[in-house]
């Protein structure tokens, strides 16, 4: 502004001289020169300024009579309104033509780090390089300072020098539209839209409030961040999976290794027992009973070793289920198949209804459940009790119950908790560790299922297991 | 079926080879021992055996490719010895053309009893009677009439192709894919459902107890067996 006065008054000054040599008419075209020149180095307010002090000092020291803002002929009032008129134009469009330069400079600055941006996200290894690699050039353009968040971590409370709102911050996560914080200084909530969902919030807070350029750029900086994020994102997935999945075969490897080690031996115990009552001469009687109890041993020692193994796979996540849409009338006559040794004079009544839905299961897990089952009513029931298998259809589910008239599970267990290994009856004599029962939970756990302890009317034990109902798939009727 | 039945065993624990060979010996078979898949093709390539006992584990490769070689040149009965928790390798087995399985640890009377019903079997191609009774029920093939306690029983074309495929194969485990494609069609192996419904809807037509059914048995995760006399 004052360079601008300045250089009006130094005009004047050098013209001033000339006054007798030189017509009115060219010392208006100097101080339109003047208006140009201040308009093209110093902007647009300071050729206003130069315009209106332009048509002041010709007036007074050009206009006869001179020194004073009088004037003699009403005929220099046009002249002064049009060079005005002219000055301002002229100014203006040259100070116009000025910034759009200046903005055209700045927007190919900003494209170039753009590119050179984009070019070393593109590299970058680790969350913390990105952050390096944004944050200075934010401090660089736009003196300002700017913070990284990502969704998957904590949003700490506070952005250098001052606090910023998490809510701000949570809400620009969910909606993922950008947010202007006018209070004290500017801060701008940019979200880290990436291709498959936010990714977190790029926080920039600078002195000046930005404008729509601005604005502009820093979406196209957070979208870059956002992209370095994800593909970093994924890149620790695949690694990831990649350690999950050499787990994963290393544990099952073990698993079938020590199922085979262990089987092995078993299954020629077993078959030994068997075959040493083939022996001819036969045996005398004493020598065959304690060889059959000897088998009965290694089978039971089987079965333990068989529900141990289970266990173990169940618990290492590496049982695949082989999901089907079963008859559980079926499943249960394949139980009762398998466990019928177990029952001696029990009595056993199958309760099911004729309509019971298919139910979508992986046939031999849930043969386990229920034998498992069977055979504790079996062991924890009076020899000639009753043993009822029951099942009912629910809107959501099927309801699966195995009951006896035992004593009944302790008060303790009734419901729907349980831990592995909490065998109902403390130290008894019955065999057993209370395996069967967690790895029945285990099984119906990853059915979406439900295991619920309840007391049978008799009092005795009751356990239900809940499946849920799907949609089976609909049979095409048989031509008739 | 010869005097004495030849009896190949295949299987890499000599001490499962030992009570196989007690147990079938007490059958009166004449046994022979193989430890390797080679070994197992090299004996059954000299012939004449009436079974096959075949371990799936195998120290110089799979069970499965000793059925396939086998079937090659011979339709005789395959008994496979398998895990528990190996019901694919199982059912690849009995696809591959096995015609049954038991699961270790086994007992010598299942694998006594296993061995004789298959060694019983009818041969393949033979014709099946024309009448054929379990429990209280009597197919007549020739006159496609079902009688239960004398009474006519109405079964529906399917039914009907599904009860007399499993007669046709007595004590012999079907897999869930081999009946889905013999009745349904090829298209059909992975219709499962259809199996259940069908094989429930037999169960309540000739069973006195569909949910305790004990001559349409279900192998779990395998498929079925048709047990003419329980």
């Amino acid at each position: 502004m004052v360079l601008s006065a300045l250089a009006c008054v130094l005009v004047a000054i050098v013209a001033a001289p000339l006054r007798e040599v030189l017509d009115l008419a060219n010392m208006v075209m100097l101080f339109l020169l003047t208006v140009l020149v201040v308009a093209v180095s110093l902007g647009r307010n300071p050729a206003i300024l130069a315009s209106v002090l332009g048509v002041l000092l010709f007036d007074i020291f050009f206009v006869p009579p001179h020194f004073s803002l009088a004037v003699s002929n009403l005929q220099y009032l046009i002249t002064f309104a049009v060079m005005l008129a002219t000055a301002l134009i002229t100014g203006h469009l040259t100070a116009t033509l000025r910034e759009q330069a200046a903005q055209a400079e700045r927007r190919e600055r900003r494209t170039h780090a753009l590119y050179e941006i984009a070019s070393k996200l593109a590299g970058a290894l680790s969350q913390a390089q990105v952050e390096e690699i944004v944050l200075p050039f934010v401090a660089e353009e736009f003196s300002g300072k700017c913070r990284l968040l990502l969704a998957e971590q904590e949003v700490p409370g506070d952005l250098p020098g001052e606090g910023l709102a998490p809510d701000h911050v949570a809400r620009v996560i969910e909606t993922g539209v950008r947010h202007l914080d006018r209070q004290s200084a500017c801060t701008l909530y940019l979200p880290l839209k990436a291709p498959m969902r936010v990714r977190g919030v790029l926080v920039v807070r600078t002195d000046e409030a930005p404008d729509e350029a601005d604005l502009a750029f820093f979406e196209a900086l957070a979208s870059l961040a956002a992209i370095a994020v994800e593909r970093l994102h994924y890149v620790e997935v695949a690694q990831r999976s990649e350690v999950d999945m050499a787990t994963e075969r290393l544990r099952s490897s073990i698993l079938s290794a020590l199922s085979h080690d262990l089987r092995t031996p078993l299954t020629v115990l077993i078959g030994l027992a068997d075959s040493i009552s083939l022996a001819v001469p036969e045996l005398p009687a004493p020598a065959e009973a304690r060889i059959a109890a000897f088998g009965d041993q290694a089978r039971r020692l089987a079965g333990l070793v068989g529900n141990l193994l289970e266990m173990a796979r169940l618990n290492a996540g590496s049982v695949k289920l082989r999901l089907e849409w079963q008859s559980l009338e079926e499943v249960v006559g394949s139980s009762l198949k398998l466990v019928g040794d177990a029952f001696g004079r029990h009595r056993l009544r199958v309760e099911l209804p004729r309509d019971l839905p298919l139910l979508r299961f992986d046939a031999v897990l849930i043969e386990r459940v229920l034998c498992n089952l069977l055979e504790n009513a079996a062991k924890y029931s009076p020899a000639d009790g009753d043993i009822l298998i029951a099942a009912r259809s629910l809107p959501d589910f099927v309801e699966l119950s195995v009951s006896d008239d035992g004593a009944g599970f302790p008060e303790s267990m009734i419901g729907e908790a349980g831990d592995m290994f909490v065998r109902g009856h403390g130290e008894s004599s019955i065999p057993g560790t209370g395996l069967g029962l967690a790895i029945c939970r285990a099984i119906v756990d990853a059915h979406g299922g439900r295991l619920r302890i309840a007391r049978a009317p008799s009092g005795g034990a009751c356990v239900v297991v809940c499946l849920p109902r799907g949609e089976p798939p609909q049979i095409e009727p048989e031509p008739a | 079926m010869s005097a004495t039945p030849r009896v190949l065993i295949v299987e890499d624990e000599a001490a499962i080879r030992q009570f196989v060979r007690l147990a079938l010996e007490a059958d009166a078979c004449q046994v022979i021992e193989a430890a390797t898949l080679a070994d197992g093709l090299a004996r059954a390539g000299e012939g004449g055996l009436d079974l096959v006992v075949l371990d799936l584990g195998l120290p110089d490769g799979d069970g499965i490719d000793f059925v396939r070689a086998y079937r090659a040149w011979s339709e005789g009965p395959v008994l496979i010895l398998s895990a528990r928790v190996e019901e694919n390798r199982k059912i690849d087995a009995l696809d591959a053309g096995a015609d049954d399985y038991l699961t270790k640890p086994f007992g010598v009377g299942e694998l006594r009893a296993r061995a004789r019903a298959l060694m019983r079997r009818r041969p393949r191609g033979e014709q099946l009677p024309p009448v054929i009774e379990f429990g209280e029920v009597v197919v007549d093939l020739s006159r496609r009439q079902v009688l239960r306690r004398g009474e006519p029983v109405h079964l529906t074309p399917i039914e009907y192709r599904l009860l007399a495929m499993m007669l046709a194969h007595p004590g012999q485990v079907l897999t869930q894919r081999k009946l889905l494609a013999d009745i349904w069609g090829p298209s059909y192996v992975e219709s499962s459902h259809y199996l259940r419904i069908y094989v429930g809807h037999l169960r309540q037509k000739l069973e006195d107890d569909p949910a305790q059914p004990r001559h349409f048995l279900t192998e779990t995760g395998i498929g079925y067996r048709f047990q003419p006399a329980p």
